[in-house]
């Protein structure tokens, strides 16, 4: 008896110490998962007001004259992969890639060529390479990202390289944050920047601003110049933000689960563990009784 | 005094929203005083010094580029970054404009480069003006109204 049931005591050992792990992990990622989500939204203001302001001036001015507004007939495709840096988050990281490859499938078979990835998150590089396709740069991403700088040398490099005609499309992958339990991956074009894209906003737009004839001073290409790169910045930082908020929620709910499933586990192996216990004594009091039958006899 | 509504936004947050007397701005023209019926304008902001007024009392700001949006009854500020001047810290600025600076004679190769230093020192020397400016002031005729927190 003392065998099986010393056994089983040490596997409710061990789950009850992973329960612990997997509640604080837990945790950890709700508090974590709140906080991007609060940054999230105090970044709405600023980019619908950034829109806004586009969408007034695309009208006044020449669209081609802009870098970040050329449309080009080229194939070349940059994409920024937004993936989390650790596993243990659920499906975060397959859904995204697993769009990402029908996507990039469809491109293809569409004549699109091969596009170069540019990583944000540890987890990318080991998806990417699976598939084949060319890692051209990695960044680090903070795992509680509130400040802007955070993703500037990012934003510096995809500017760069759609200017200089490296890239004629600029795509991003990241994980939509619907809800705490909803993730949805998208991809999206990021340059050249589409006023239409736009859209969604619009309607809020003039039910809240004021249309006029506003001045502009210097002149409106230069307000243009600085807006342009802004927007690409914030729809970056947005995108980061939505990730990481999606990647937290994942986590957590993948670790309320590991919890539950520990649970019950636990509750199994009690039961196992009683049922061997009194099965021993069942047993012990049966070979009492039998030997002082024989010793009677 | 007539008021008009002030919003001041980074990427990051709203900084501010409330009812103004006036607000002086840097832009790359110079420096405008906004007070309520300005005309309709959307101006590119410098790193500088802003000020708002309310009620006889003054509240500055560090901000650094971005652009001012002037609305009949409204204006709208989209910094890269503003902070109020309590809330710089002048060492932590002091050592930035040096780091920036020292970066600029030794590795600025390209002018991309040469004017990002620039832009960064730029704005490290508003910062360190406002605070400069203001701190000895101690809180005589500054306002905290308005300010959004985190």
């Amino acid at each position: 008896m003392p065998r099986a049931t010393r056994e089983i005591r040490r596997r409710i050992r061990s789950v009850t110490n992973t329960r612990k792990v997997t509640k604080a992990m837990e945790l950890v990622a709700s508090a974590k998962m709140r906080r991007a989500v609060q940054a999230m939204l105090a970044t709405r203001p600023y980019a619908k007001r950034a829109w806004e302001l586009l969408l007034d001036l695309a009208s006044r001015t020449d669209r081609e004259a802009h870098g970040l507004l050329r449309r080009s007939l080229g194939q070349k495709v940059g994409l920024v992969l937004v993936s989390s840096n650790r596993g243990l988050v659920g499906g975060f990281n397959t859904q995204l890639v697993n769009s990402l490859v029908q996507y990039l499938e469809r491109e293809q078979a569409s004549g699109g060529g091969k596009p170069d990835i540019v990583l944000l998150g540890k987890k990318g590089r080991s998806i990417v390479h699976k598939y084949g396709y060319p890692a051209v740069a990695e960044f680090a991403k903070l795992d509680v990202i509130s400040r802007i700088q955070d993703i500037r040398p990012l934003v510096h490099l995809v500017i760069n390289d759609f200017r200089s005609g490296k890239y004629d499309r600029i795509m991003m992958a990241y994980t939509d944050f619907i809800s705490t339990l909803v993730q949805k991956p998208q991809i999206r074009q990021l340059l050249p920047l589409e006023p239409s894209s736009a859209d969604q906003t619009r309607s809020e737009v003039n039910a809240t601003s004021w249309r006029g004839e506003y001045l502009f001073e210097p002149n409106p290409d230069d307000v243009f110049e600085v807006l342009l790169p802004r927007l690409v910045e914030i729809q970056l930082f947005q995108a980061v933000l939505e990730s990481t908020a999606a990647e937290h929620a994942s986590r957590m709910v993948a670790m309320r689960n590991a919890s539950d499933a520990a649970s019950d586990l636990i509750d199994d192996l009690t039961l196992s563990f009683n049922q061997a216990r009194q099965a021993g004594i069942t047993q012990d009091l049966a070979e009492i009784s039998a030997s002082r039958v024989a010793v009677e006899a | 005094m007539k008021t008009f509504k002030l919003e001041i936004t980074t990427p990051e947050r709203v900084v501010y929203s409330d009812e103004v007397d006036s607000v002086t701005l840097p832009t790359v023209n110079g420096e405008i005083t906004v007070l309520a019926h300005h005309l309709p304008i959307v101006t590119v902001l410098k790193a500088g010094e802003l000020v708002i007024r309310k009620a006889g009392q003054e509240m500055p700001f560090a901000v650094a580029g971005g652009f001012a949006q002037v609305e009949p009854k409204k204006l709208v500020i989209l910094a890269d970054s503003a902070e109020r001047f309590d809330e710089i810290d002048e060492q932590r600025a002091e050592e930035a404009r040096r780091r920036a600076e020292e970066l600029k004679k030794t590795v600025a190769t390209d002018d991309v480069q040469f004017a990002q230093l620039a832009g960064r020192i730029d704005r490290e020397l508003a910062r360190l003006k406002v605070v400069r400016k203001y701190k000895h002031r101690g809180h005589i005729g500054i306002t905290q109204e308005g300010i959004q927190k985190e």
